[in-house]
C-alpha cells in the first residue's frame, strides 16, 4: 500500500483498516518503543529527549487505595496534585540534571529495565495514533535498592515528517504509596 | 533485610540526656537507630503531641473521611452526620482488624469486614451481629465503641489531634511559632487542599527527615543540580546573610530566609492590588520560577512583625513541616527506627487565577514529592546516614550539629517570639534535639509543661 493510500485509510480509522495494515503499524509502533525503552535502560538521555514533540505532556497522576463505591476518585485528575506534570521544558530538566555530574540521586547511576508489554492500539486520528501498554520498570540501585514500578501507560505518537514521535504520556501506577526512596528514573 | 532487634529495655533518662550535648553540638547516633528509643519515642511524643490530621476541605461533607496517624496508630479522620470532626482509631473494638482499609473515601458507618460491628460516624457501636442469637443479649454495646482520640481542635481549617487528654489546648501547645509555621499557610487568605497527598517510603529514621528541613546548608550541595538543570537559582534562595531561626516552646521551630527589615518596608508601602500583580506576573513570566508573592497587608497582622518577614521553614513538633513558602505541608511518619513515610499536601489560596493554580501546582509537583528536582536527592542522603548509624563502631562517632553555636544573640519581638537573625546555621537542628530529649524524659504532661527547655535567651 502506498503511504498516501495508508494515509487516507487511517484518517478513516482503525477499523477501516486492513488486517495487514495494522499489523504494520502495529509492528512499527512496538519496535518503536521498545526502541524508546532501550533509551532510557542504556541512560541515552538527551538521545531519549528527542523522541519527544515540543507541545508534549508526561504526567502521572497519584493513585489512591479506595473502596469501590468511590472508585472514580481512585486517580487524581489533571491540574489536581500528581507525581510528574512535565512538559518539553521540565523532561528538558530533568535530562540536564541527570547530566549535571551532581545529580546524586543517579550517581552512582540505577540500573533499570523497562519491559514493554500487551501493546494496543487504541486509535489513529490523523498523523496521531493513541497507544495502550502496560508497563513493569524494575530499577536496581546501589547494592541493596530494588523498586518496581508496573502499570498502564497511556502513550500517544505523532507522525512528524515520517519519524514518529511522543506526544504524550500518562503513567498509571499500580503502586498507591510510592515504595521507593525516589523516583529519579524516566517511565 | 533482617533488622536486628535490640532487647527489651527502656532507656533510662540519663541516657537520653546523654544523647544530646548542646554544649558541644553534638549528637549520638544511637537517636537514629535504637529500637528501645524509638519505642519510647511513640509512647513519649507521638501518643502525647498534637499530630496534624487533614485540612476541613479534604472532608467537606458527613461522611467523609481521611486516614491518617498518630505514630503508629492508625485514626479515621471523619465528619460526623453533625458536621463535627472525630478522630477515631481505625481498630475494631472486637478482634482489632482496620475498619477503613481505603485511605480516603465516604462511608455511612464504619462496618468491620471480619465480624461485621458496624460504627457510626461518631464511633459509637450501633450494630451488632448475633447480639440476641449468639451473644444472648449478654453485650453492652455502649461500652464498646470505637476508642477516639482525646482531643481535636483546628487552626484555620487544619485539624490537629491528640491521644493525651492531659495536652494542653491546641493553641497553647502551637504557641506564636507554631501558629505564626502554620498561619504561612493562610497569609494570603483562605485555602483549600489540592486534590492528591504524594506518598513514598525512605528507608531512613524519621528524625533525620524532620530535622533537615531546618537545613540550609544542604541545598547547595545536594541540590546543586537542579540549579545546574535550570530548575531554580539555589544561590538565590539561600539568601546566605539574612537567615532567621525562630525558637517556639516544646521544640517548634522555623529556620531559613528572611525578608530584611527594609524589604519589607517597601512591601509594607504597596497595596494589595500592587502585591498581586507582582505576584501573578511572576509565575506567568517564567513558569519555572515558585511564586514568592509578597505577602498581603492582612498577613501583618495575622503573623506578626517578625513572621511576616518569615520565608523559612517551620517544624510544627515532632513532625510536620510547612513547606514551599506556605503552599505545602509534609508529615514524616515514623515506621520503625529504619523506616519513615513522606507526605505531601498541597493547598491553594481559594479564589486564585486559574492558569496561576495550574503553573503553581505543576511547580509543586516539579520541587518535591518522590520525583521533585530537589527531594530526589534527599532520600538517600537519609537512608545512608541512618544506615551508617547501625554500624557498631560508626555509631559511636557523634554528629556534628555545632555550625554557629555560641554565635548569636535572641532577639524577642512584642508578640514574645525569640529569633536569632544570622546566617546559615544548626541552632534550629539543636532546638529540635533539646526538645526532643525534653519529651523523652517527661514523665507526662504535667512535667513536661514543668521543665521544657525555656525558649532561649542572650547568646545560643
Amino acid at each position: 500500500m502506498s503511504q498516501a493510500k495508508a494515509m487516507q485509510a487511517e484518517t478513516a480509522g482503525l477499523d477501516a483498516l486492513s488486517l495487514q495494515r495494522r499489523m504494520e503499524i502495529q509492528f512499527e509502533i512496538e519496535q518503536f518503543l521498545y526502541a524508546e525503552a532501550a533509551m532510557i535502560d542504556g541512560r541515552e538521555y538527551r538521545t531519549w529527549l528527542d523522541l519527544w514533540t515540543e507541545d508534549c505532556s508526561y504526567w502521572m497522576p497519584i493513585r489512591r487505595t479506595v473502596t469501590l463505591s468511590d472508585i472514580d476518585r481512585e486517580f487524581t485528575k489533571r491540574g489536581d496534585m500528581s507525581f510528574y506534570d512535565d512538559d518539553k521544558q521540565s523532561l528538558t530538566m530533568r535530562v540536564a540534571k541527570m547530566e549535571s555530574g551532581s545529580s546524586w540521586s543517579e550517581d552512582p547511576p540505577s540500573r533499570t529495565r523497562h519491559f514493554v508489554n500487551n501493546v494496543r492500539i487504541a486509535e489513529i486520528e490523523g498523523d496521531e495514533i493513541g497507544v495502550e501498554v502496560a508497563f513493569l520498570l524494575y530499577r536496581s540501585r546501589l547494592n541493596t535498592e530494588e523498586s518496581m514500578w508496573a502499570g498502564r501507560r497511556v502513550d500517544r505518537l505523532r507522525r512528524v515528517d515520517g519519524a514518529l514521535k511522543l506526544c504524550g504520556r500518562e503513567i498509571y501506577l499500580d503502586q498507591t504509596l510510592i515504595r521507593a526512596t525516589n523516583m529519579s528514573t524516566l517511565f | 533485610m533482617d533488622l536486628v532487634q535490640e532487647p527489651e529495655r527502656v532507656p533510662g533518662k540519663s541516657e537520653i540526656r546523654s544523647c544530646f550535648d548542646p554544649q558541644s553540638g553534638t549528637l549520638d547516633r544511637k537517636v537514629f537507630a535504637d529500637q528501645a528509643l524509638y519505642d519510647l519515642e511513640m509512647q513519649n511524643i507521638f501518643a502525647r503531641a498534637w499530630n496534624f490530621m487533614c485540612h476541613e476541605s479534604h472532608i467537606p461533607n458527613p461522611g467523609d473521611y481521611f486516614i491518617n496517624y498518630i505514630g503508629e496508630d492508625q485514626v479515621i479522620v471523619v465528619r460526623d452526620k453533625q458536621g463535627e470532626v472525630q478522630v477515631l482509631l481505625n481498630t475494631c473494638r472486637h478482634r482489632g482488624n482496620a475498619l477503613c482499609r481505603a485511605e480516603q473515601g465516604n462511608a455511612k458507618s464504619f462496618v468491620c469486614s471480619y465480624h461485621g460491628w458496624n460504627y457510626d460516624l461518631n464511633g459509637d457501636l450501633i450494630g451488632v451481629p448475633g447480639l440476641s442469637t449468639y451473644y444472648r443479649k449478654d453485650f453492652d454495646k455502649s461500652q464498646w465503641g470505637l476508642a477516639k482520640a482525646a482531643q481535636v481542635d483546628h487552626f484555620h481549617g487544619f485539624y490537629f489531634a491528640t491521644l493525651d487528654p492531659d495536652a494542653p489546648p491546641l493553641h497553647d501547645y502551637l504557641g506564636e511559632v507554631g501558629r505564626i509555621g502554620l498561619g504561612l499557610l493562610v497569609a494570603n487568605g483562605p485555602v483549600e487542599a489540592v486534590d492528591g497527598v504524594q506518598k513514598n517510603v525512605i528507608d531512613c529514621n524519621w528524625k533525620i527527615a524532620v530535622d533537615n528541613l531546618f537545613d540550609w546548608y544542604h541545598v547547595q550541595y545536594s541540590h546543586a543540580s537542579a540549579g545546574i538543570a535550570g530548575f531554580m537559582d539555589i544561590a538565590a534562595i539561600l539568601h546566605p546573610n539574612n537567615q532567621m531561626v525562630m525558637f517556639g516552646e516544646y521544640g517548634h521551630a522555623i529556620g531559613g530566609p528572611v525578608i530584611p527589615e527594609e524589604k519589607q518596608a517597601e512591601i509594607d508601602a504597596m497595596t494589595d492590588e500592587e502585591r498581586l500583580a507582582v505576584a501573578a506576573a511572576g509565575m506567568l513570566k517564567d513558569p519555572t520560577k515558585p511564586v514568592v508573592p509578597p505577602r498581603l497587608s492582612a498577613a501583618r497582622e495575622l503573623l506578626g512583625p517578625t513572621g511576616v518577614r518569615c520565608m523559612g521553614h517551620p517544624n510544627i513538633f515532632p513532625n510536620l513541616w510547612v513547606s514551599t513558602n506556605g503552599t505545602q505541608l509534609s508529615l514524616r511518619l515514623p515506621r520503625g527506627p529504619f523506616e519513615t513515610e513522606i507526605w505531601w499536601f498541597t493547598f491553594m489560596p481559594k479564589g486564585l487565577p486559574e492558569e496561576v493554580r495550574k503553573k503553581q501546582i505543576a511547580f509543586n509537583a516539579h520541587l518535591f514529592g518522590p520525583a521533585g528536582m530537589l527531594e530526589q536527592d534527599d532520600g538517600e542522603n537519609w537512608s545512608q546516614s541512618t544506615r551508617a548509624s547501625r554500624g557498631v563502631v560508626s555509631r559511636g562517632y557523634r554528629h556534628h550539629l555545632a555550625m554557629g553555636l555560641g554565635h548569636d544573640e535572641v532577639m524577642t519581638d512584642a508578640a514574645g517570639a525569640a529569633r536569632v537573625e544570622t546566617t546559615v546555621s544548626e541552632h534550629a537542628q539543636r532546638w529540635l534535639y533539646r526538645n526532643w530529649m525534653d519529651w523523652m524524659t517527661a514523665d507526662d504532661w504535667a512535667d513536661l509543661k514543668a521543665n521544657h527547655s525555656p525558649v532561649p535567651q542572650g547568646r545560643v
